[in-house]
C-alpha cells in the first residue's frame, strides 16, 4: 500500500509505468527501505487483525455442547470494512496485467461496499462484558474454549481481578501481562495493537489532505508565478511562521477532541511543504516543451496542470509525503501525550503519558508505546530517505 | 542595504496581520468560540453569580461583540497606531504613539506583558544554548561524512542520525527523566524546574570553603583531562581502545552497584558491557575530533568525580551550577532531533564542493587535504548552513511545547499549552504574534547574514 508505484496515478500507462517500477525498483534494493516497508507491512497486518490478535471476547467457544463465536459476535462494522479492504488490496496487488487505475478503482468500490454491506448489516451488541468469559470459564460453564493469542480487550480493565493496574510486565503469575497493564488495568499490547489503526489512519488520510491542499496551491502558484505566486507564498510563509504544534493545540483545544477532525487539521497545517515543493517543480516544468505543447493544443488547464505537469513532478511529493506521514503520527502522539488526544480510544501517544506518574517510573509505558512510535516514525523516514534518494542521483551513496 | 531591511521589516506586518487572523478564526469560528459563557462554563456557581461574571467578561474585554470587531479592536490595542478609546470602549482619538498594550490575560488576571516577559526568556535560553550544539555536532559529523562518502562512517551516520531524528521528544523525555532523575533508578538530576528554591539564596557563581579545594578540583578536572586527551592524541589504537574500554566497563559497573536496591549480576554485566562497547568505539575511532572531544569529557567528570570527593565541607553550588544542572536533560531533548537535518545539508554541501574544479586546483597546487577542506571547501560550504538555520527556530519553538511539558519548565510553550486550554484569546494572540515575530525575525536575521557571508550576495 506504501509502495511508491501505487500511489501515483499513472494517465499514461506507457510512459509512467516504467518509471514508477524503475523508482519501486531501485528503492526496494536499500535495506533501510525493505526494513521500513517490512515494519510498516507488520503494522498493517496488525491492525486489520486487530480483533483477531487481541480480544477478551474467546474465539470459539463451546456451552453445553453448542459451539459459538463470540468473538464475530462483537465485530463492528468498521473492523469488517477494513478487513474487506485489506483482503480487496491483497487480491487486486499481484494482478499486474490490468491497469492501475482500474486497479484502484476496483479497490475503492470493493471497499466502499463491503463498507455500506458491513453498517448495514453488521451490529454488535451495545454493552460488551468482558469479565464474563472469564468468570464462566473459572465456573466451567464451557466444554473448551479458544481464545485470541492476547486474551484481553484494549477497554476490558479487568474489572473482576481488583487489581488497580500499573502492572509490570508478566509481574502476575496467572494471567500474562506481557507488556504490563496501564493505569486502568488494561492490556498494554492490546492496546497498542489497536493503536497501530489510529496511527496509520491519521498517518495516511492526514498526510493525504496535506498532499491535496499542497498540490493544489503549489501547482497553482508554479504554474502562474506573478501575482498568484507572490500571494501563495505569502499564505505559505504565515502557515510556516505560526509553530505547527501550536496551530495544533489551538485547533484541538477549541474544537474537541475527535479523530477524524484531529486528521484533517494535521492535514490542514501540513500543506505549505507540499505546497513549496509542487510550486519549484512546477516553476520548472512550465517552461519545457511538452508543457507548451500542451498549452498549444488549447488543452484545459485541468488537464495541462493535473495530466501533463503533474506526473512529471510528483517524484519529490511523494519523498515529502513518506516524512509527512512520519511527522503527521508523531503530531498525533504529541497531542495524545499532553492530554489533548482521544479519551477513551487506545493511542500511543496517550499511554506514552503514564510512563512518569507521582514520581514513578513505569518503564513498560514508556520503552513499548514510546518503541512503538519511533520504530514507525522511523520505518517511514527511512522509506523516504531511500525514495529521495532514488530520485535525487546526486545524493546517491555509491561513489560516482 | 537599509533600504532593504527596512521593506522587509514592513513586509512582516502583513504576515504577522495573516498569523494572528489564521489563529483568531480558529479560535471564533469554534464551537463555543470565544464568548463569556465558554469561559465560565465549567464553573460551579450560583446563577446570579454566574450572570455577573458573564457581564464582567463582556465589560472587561468585549466578548459579546461580533467577532471581526473583537478582532480589529484587538488590534488597535495592540498596534502601537491607532485609535485612543474612553472609559465606555468608544473612539475618541486618534493618536501615533499610544504605546501597544498586550491585554490582560482571562486566566491570570495579569497583564500578558508581564507574563511573556516572565516566560520568554526561558525558552530563549532553552533554543539559544541548543542552536550551537546542534551546529556543531552536526557540522562535525556532517564534513565526516562527506570526506568519507559511500564508507561505513557515512551509511553509519546517516542512519544514526535518522534514528536520533526519529525518536520522539516524549519518548526521549519521559525515558531520561525515568532513568536518570527518578529515585527508582539513577538520581542524577533534578525531575523538574530550572533551578531549586534555595539556589535562589545562592551566590551566582559556586565558591568553596578554602582555597585547596578550589585548586584540588580543578587540579582533578585538569589531570583527568590531560590523560585522557593524551591517550587519544598519542596512544596507538589498540592500547587506546583498551583503557577506555576498560574505564567504561568500570564505570557501568559502578554506575549498577549506585542503583537504590543493589542489582543482579546480569544487570552489572549488561551494563558494563554496554558501556565498554561504547567507550571503545570512542576510543577505537579514527576521528580524531570526535574521540578527542568524548575521551576529554570523560576525563573532566572523573576528574570532577573524584576531586569532589576529596574536597572539604563549605562547597555552595550557586545559581549559575544549579541552573545549569537542571538544564542538562531539557537540552539534550531539544538537540538530538535537529542533527539529521543539518548533517544531511553539511555533507551534501561539502560534498558538490569537494568535487568542484577549484578544490581540485588547490590540491593540484599541493595543499595538505586538511588545508583544502577546512580553508577552502568548509568555509564555500557554510552558506546553506546560514539559510537554514533560521528554519531551525520555528522547529525548537514547537519542540519547547513538549520539553517544557515534560520537565515542567515555566516557559512560553508551557503558558500556550494553558493559554490554549483555558481558551485565553489575549494570551494565545499575544503568544502567536510574539513566537512569529521571533521566526520572522530569524528569518531576515539569516538573510542578512547570508549577505555578510557571501560578497556576491547584494540586497540592493
Amino acid at each position: 500500500m506504501t509502495e511508491a508505484g501505487v500511489t501515483v496515478p499513472a494517465p499514461q500507462a506507457v510512459a509512467r509505468r516504467s518509471y514508477a517500477a524503475r523508482l519501486a525498483r531501485e528503492v526496494l534494493v536499500q535495506w533501510g527501505a525493505r526494513l521500513g516497508l517490512a515494519w510498516i507491512g507488520l503494522l498493517v497486518l496488525a491492525a486489520v487483525l486487530a480483533p483477531w490478535l487481541a480480544n477478551s471476547h474467546p474465539l470459539l467457544l463451546s456451552e453445553q455442547g453448542r459451539v459459538a463465536s463470540p468473538m464475530l459476535r462483537f465485530l463492528t462494522p468498521g473492523d469488517v470494512t477494513l478487513l474487506a479492504a485489506f483482503l480487496a488490496a491483497v487480491v487486486l496487488l499481484p494482478l499486474h496485467r490490468l491497469r492501475l487505475r482500474t486497479r484502484l478503482a476496483a479497490f475503492a468500490g470493493a471497499t466502499t461496499l463491503a463498507g455500506a454491506l458491513a453498517w448495514a448489516f453488521v451490529s454488535p451488541p451495545p454493552i460488551a462484558i468482558y469479565e464474563q468469559y472469564r468468570v464462566n470459564e473459572a465456573a466451567g460453564a464451557y466444554d473448551w474454549v479458544v481464545r485470541a493469542p492476547i486474551p484481553y480487550s484494549p477497554r476490558d480493565y479487568l474489572r473482576d481481578t481488583g487489581d488497580t493496574g500499573l502492572m509490570a510486565p508478566l509481574a502476575d503469575a496467572e494471567r500474562a501481562h506481557w507488556f504490563g497493564t496501564d493505569e486502568n488495568g488494561a492490556d498494554v499490547l492490546s492496546r497498542m495493537i489497536h493503536a497501530s489503526r489510529i496511527a496509520l489512519g491519521i498517518g495516511f488520510v492526514a498526510t493525504g489532505i496535506a498532499m491535496l491542499i499542497g498540490v493544489m496551491i503549489g501547482g497553482l502558484m508554479g504554474y502562474f508565478s506573478g501575482v498568484v505566486d507572490m500571494i501563495g507564498m505569502r499564505l505559505v510563509e504565515i502557515f510556516e511562521a505560526i509553530p505547527t504544534l501550536f496551530l495544533l493545540l489551538t485547533f484541538v483545544a477549541f474544537f474537541g477532541r475527535s479523530l477524524y477532525l484531529m486528521m484533517v487539521i494535521i492535514g490542514i497545517t501540513a500543506w505549505p511543504g507540499f505546497a513549496r515543493y509542487v510550486r519549484a517543480e512546477f516553476l520548472r516544468l512550465r517552461q519545457q516543451d511538452f508543457v507548451q505543447a500542451a498549452i498549444a493544443c488549447g488543452l484545459p488547464l485541468r488537464s495541462v496542470l493535473f495530466r501533463h505537469m503533474l506526473p512529471n513532478g510528483v517524484a519529490p511529493v511523494l519523498v515529502a509525503a513518506s516524512f509527512g506521514v512520519a511527522s503527521a503520527i508523531l503530531a498525533e502522539a504529541v497531542l495524545s501525550f499532553l492530554g489533548l488526544g482521544l479519551v477513551d480510544e487506545p493511542s500511543w501517544g496517550q499511554m506514552l503519558n503514564q510512563a512518569v506518574q507521582a514520581a514513578v517510573f513505569n518503564w513498560w509505558m514508556a520503552v513499548f508505546p514510546g518503541g512503538a512510535i519511533f520504530l514507525t516514525v522511523f520505518a517511514y523516514n527511512l522509506v523516504g530517505e531511500s525514495l529521495r534518494d532514488a530520485i535525487d542521483p546526486y545524493l546517491k551513496k555509491t561513489a560516482t | 542595504m537599509h533600504i532593504y531591511i527596512l521593506r522587509r521589516l514592513l513586509l512582516m506586518i502583513p504576515t504577522l496581520l495573516g498569523i494572528t487572523l489564521v489563529v483568531f478564526m480558529v479560535m471564533a469560528a469554534a464551537p463555543g468560540g470565544i464568548s463569556a459563557q465558554s469561559l465560565i462554563e465549567g464553573m460551579d456557581l450560583e446563577p446570579q453569580a454566574k450572570k455577573a461574571l458573564e457581564d464582567y467578561y463582556n465589560r472587561r474585554y468585549g466578548l459579546d461583540q461580533p467577532a471581526p470587531v473583537q478582532y480589529l479592536r484587538w488590534l488597535n490595542n495592540v498596534s502601537p497606531v491607532g485609535f485612543t478609546l474612553d472609559a465606555e470602549h468608544r473612539i475618541d482619538g486618534f493618536s501615533l504613539w499610544k504605546g501597544s498594550d498586550l491585554g490582560t490575560s482571562f486566566r491570570y488576571g495579569r497583564p500578558v506583558m508581564d507574563l511573556l516577559a516572565e516566560r520568554v526568556p526561558i525558552t530563549l535560553l532553552l533554543n539559544l544554548l541548543s542552536i550551537p550544539i546542534i551546529y556543531v555536532v552536526a557540522v562535525a559529523v556532517g564534513v565526516r561524512a562527506a570526506t568519507e562518502r559511500g564508507r561505513p562512517f557515512d551509511v553509519g551516520s546517516s542512519v544514526v542520525m535518522l534514528a536520533l531524528w526519529s525518536i520522539p521528544t516524549m519518548l526521549a523525555g519521559v525515558l531520561l527523566i525515568g532513568f536518570f532523575a527518578s529515585e527508582q533508578y539513577w538520581r542524577w538530576f533534578p525531575t523538574a524546574g530550572l533551578n531549586r528554591r534555595e539556589a535562589l539564596d545562592m551566590p551566582f557563581l559556586p565558591h568553596w570553603g578554602a582555597l585547596w579545594d578550589v585548586l584540588l578540583l580543578f587540579g582533578a578536572m585538569a589531570a583527568g583531562a590531560a590523560a585522557f586527551l593524551a591517550l587519544s592524541r598519542w596512544a596507538p589504537r589498540r592500547l587506546r581502545a583498551g583503557v577506555a574500554a576498560l574505564v567504561g566497563a568500570g564505570l557501568g559497573y559502578a554506575m549498577a552497584a549506585a542503583l537504590p536496591g543493589g542489582a543482579g549480576w546480569g544487570l552489572q554485566l549488561l551494563l558494563a558491557v554496554a558501556l565498554a562497547g561504547l567507550f571503545g568505539a570512542a576510543g577505537y575511532t579514527d576521528f580524531a575530533g570526535f574521540r578527542a572531544t568524548l575521551l576529554g569529557t570523560l576525563g573532566v567528570m572523573l576528574g570532577a568525580h573524584f576531586g569532589a570527593g576529596w574536597m572539604g565541607e563549605g562547597f555552595v553550588r550557586g545559581f549559575l551550577l544549579d541552573r545549569l544542572w537542571h538544564l542538562v536533560l531539557p537540552v539534550l531533548c531539544l538537540t538530538y532531533g535537529g542533527f539529521a537535518f543539518l548533517s544531511k545539508l553539511t555533507r551534501s554541501a561539502v560534498l558538490e564542493n569537494l568535487l568542484a574544479d577549484y578544490a581540485r586546483t588547490a590540491r593540484a597546487k599541493g595543499l595538505a587535504e586538511g588545508q583544502v577542506l577546512w580553508r577552502h571547501v568548509f568555509r564555500n560550504s557554510l552558506l546553506p548552513l546560514i539559510t537554514v538555520s533560521a528554519s531551525l527556530l520555528p522547529a525548537l519553538l514547537g519542540g519547547a511545547v513538549i520539553v517544557e511539558a515534560i520537565f515542567s519548565i515555566d516557559g512560553m510553550g508551557k503558558l500556550a499549552v494553558e493559554a490554549v486550554q483555558g481558551r485565553d484569546r489575549e494570551l494565545v494572540l499575544s503568544i502567536t504574534l510574539v513566537s512569529g515575530l521571533l521566526t520572522l525575525a530569524s528569518y531576515l536575521i539569516a538573510d542578512l547574514c547570508y549577505a555578510i557571508a557571501d560578497p556576491r550576495v547584494s540586497y540592493d
